[in-house]
């Protein structure tokens, strides 16, 4: 091993990394916003009490759930344009894709946490005399916010690491950023090195705050 | 426009291949991995912190940074590491094991977790030595309680796989990809490839739920 690193010239092009950045970072916030309402209501789609709306629905989020993150995003490349016959910038699909299947695992988010609302507090707000929009609005919603916030926040650092995906379609966020630079430079250790740790320098706030919102939730449940 | 789901048969051969590369790749990767995640599960756990440390670290890096960047990063580093240029394949088998070897591991420690302090009280007070704890009272209630969740990480593996494409290993997603590149029909091919990845990957989950509800019933939790 007499290999030299050299990581100073991936510095010197620290400006492409950065541009790159700045579009994962949109991409993945913009998939968040438009994913936290997405997941919501395809979640209350997977709660009706209607079979004809229960099993369209829950096909949906399975399809989602059980094909390679991969597979839908080249398939929403080259399909949606060519099914529709709309042709958006490649930002634009980018944003779409990604918040199409942020919304499957939001779903299933606000589903268990709805279902994991204690059955006794529903009774007491049923035996309080509240009405069903009442139970909805002042005992299962609240209850189900706090447990859902730290898995919308898994999934948020989840729909941010699947952007780099994105790069195998030409859009150019940091992954892609990354395969140009190290071609470019011909360092391609230490540009995804960089890279990785790039990656790694925003997630792990978020992880370690939802680690500490998890445990001050179950020191509150004792 | 109009579709023509009938050429599919044409290309049933190479898409069998490339899904047998898939699932070849997914078994090899996963009984690697799950190696890997019980030994950091055990280090994470030690009291040592020299132990604890780096496999604190291993697991935040490798979950904490997207896996495409990790079969990139294994690709350009294993060569120097090893001398020579391994097959594209080998690779993947490494970042893949690596991969699950982190999550596995969060598994493992779970189950470790989930094994109630008495256990360990009543074993110090038979007189156990350390190993015979380990290997007879502490590891089997373990393995069973890690079970249903390997098998949802082996699922997640399985889709996981289709990242090789990008290094160019002949797997399903490399496979459909090339067909439809060459004959401009990525609606139909990039369609069956996906129903190929459900129609292996939803009835196991239905699969590993079941399980899951049998062991629960088993273990009376």
């Amino acid at each position: 091993m007499n290999y030299v690193y050299d990581f100073a010239s991936v510095f010197r092009n620290a400006d492409t990394l950065i541009d790159g950045l700045s579009l994962s970072l949109e991409i993945a916030a913009a998939a968040n916003l438009i994913a936290v309402f997405g997941g919501f209501v395809i979640a209350l789609l997977l709660l009706s009490p209607s079979r004809l709306i229960r099993l369209p629905a829950t096909l949906f989020v399975e399809f989602f759930r059980c094909t390679p993150f991969l597979v839908q995003i080249f398939w929403f490349f080259y399909c949606v344009p060519m099914l529709l016959d709309v042709y958006l910038s490649s930002r634009a699909l980018g944003i779409l894709a990604l918040s199409l299947i942020l919304s499957t695992f939001n779903a299933e988010a606000f589903r268990g946490a709805v279902q994991a609302v204690p059955r006794d507090q529903i009774d007491a707000g049923i035996a309080l005399g509240l009405s069903p929009f009442q139970r909805v609005a002042h005992i299962i919603f609240p209850t189900a916010l706090r447990l859902v916030i730290p898995v919308l926040l898994t999934n948020g650092i989840l729909a941010f690491q699947t952007s780099s995906l994105l790069s195998l379609v030409a859009v150019e966020e940091l992954m892609f950023s990354g395969k140009m630079l190290s071609a470019k430079i011909y360092r391609p250790i230490e540009t995804f090195t960089v890279v990785a740790l790039i990656y790694l320098v925003v997630s792990l706030p978020v992880s370690q705050w939802v680690g500490w919102l998890e445990r001050r939730r179950v020191r509150a449940e004792r | 426009m109009d579709f023509n789901f009938g050429l599919i048969w044409k290309f049933a051969v190479p898409l069998a291949q490339g899904l047998g590369t898939s699932i070849l790749l997914s078994l090899i990767c996963m009984a690697l991995g799950s190696l890997l995640g019980l030994a950091l599960a055990l280090a994470r756990s030690s009291p040592s912190r020299l132990l604890r440390l780096p496999a604190v670290a291993f697991v935040e890096l490798f979950r904490g940074t997207p896996v495409l960047i990790q079969l990139f990063w294994v690709f350009f580093c294993l060569p120097l590491v090893l001398g020579f240029e391994p097959a594209s394949f080998t690779s993947g088998v490494v970042a893949l094991s690596l991969f699950t070897g982190a999550v596995t591991s969060e598994t493992f420690r779970a189950a470790l977790r989930s094994i109630g302090s008495e256990q360990r009280d009543a074993s110090v007070a038979l007189g156990l030595s350390r190993w015979t704890r380990m290997r007879y009272v502490i590891l089997p209630q373990m393995a069973l309680r890690a079970t249903p969740v390997l098998l949802s990480n082996s699922i997640t593996l399985f889709k996981e796989t289709a990242l090789v494409a990008a290094v160019g290993i002949s797997d399903l997603m490399s496979v459909g990809e090339n067909i439809s590149n060459s004959i401009g029909r990525p609606v139909e091919i990039l369609t069956t490839v996906a129903v190929v990845y459900f129609v292996i990957a939803f009835p196991f989950t239905r699969i590993v739920t079941l399980l899951e509800k049998r062991l629960l019933r088993k273990l009376a939790l």
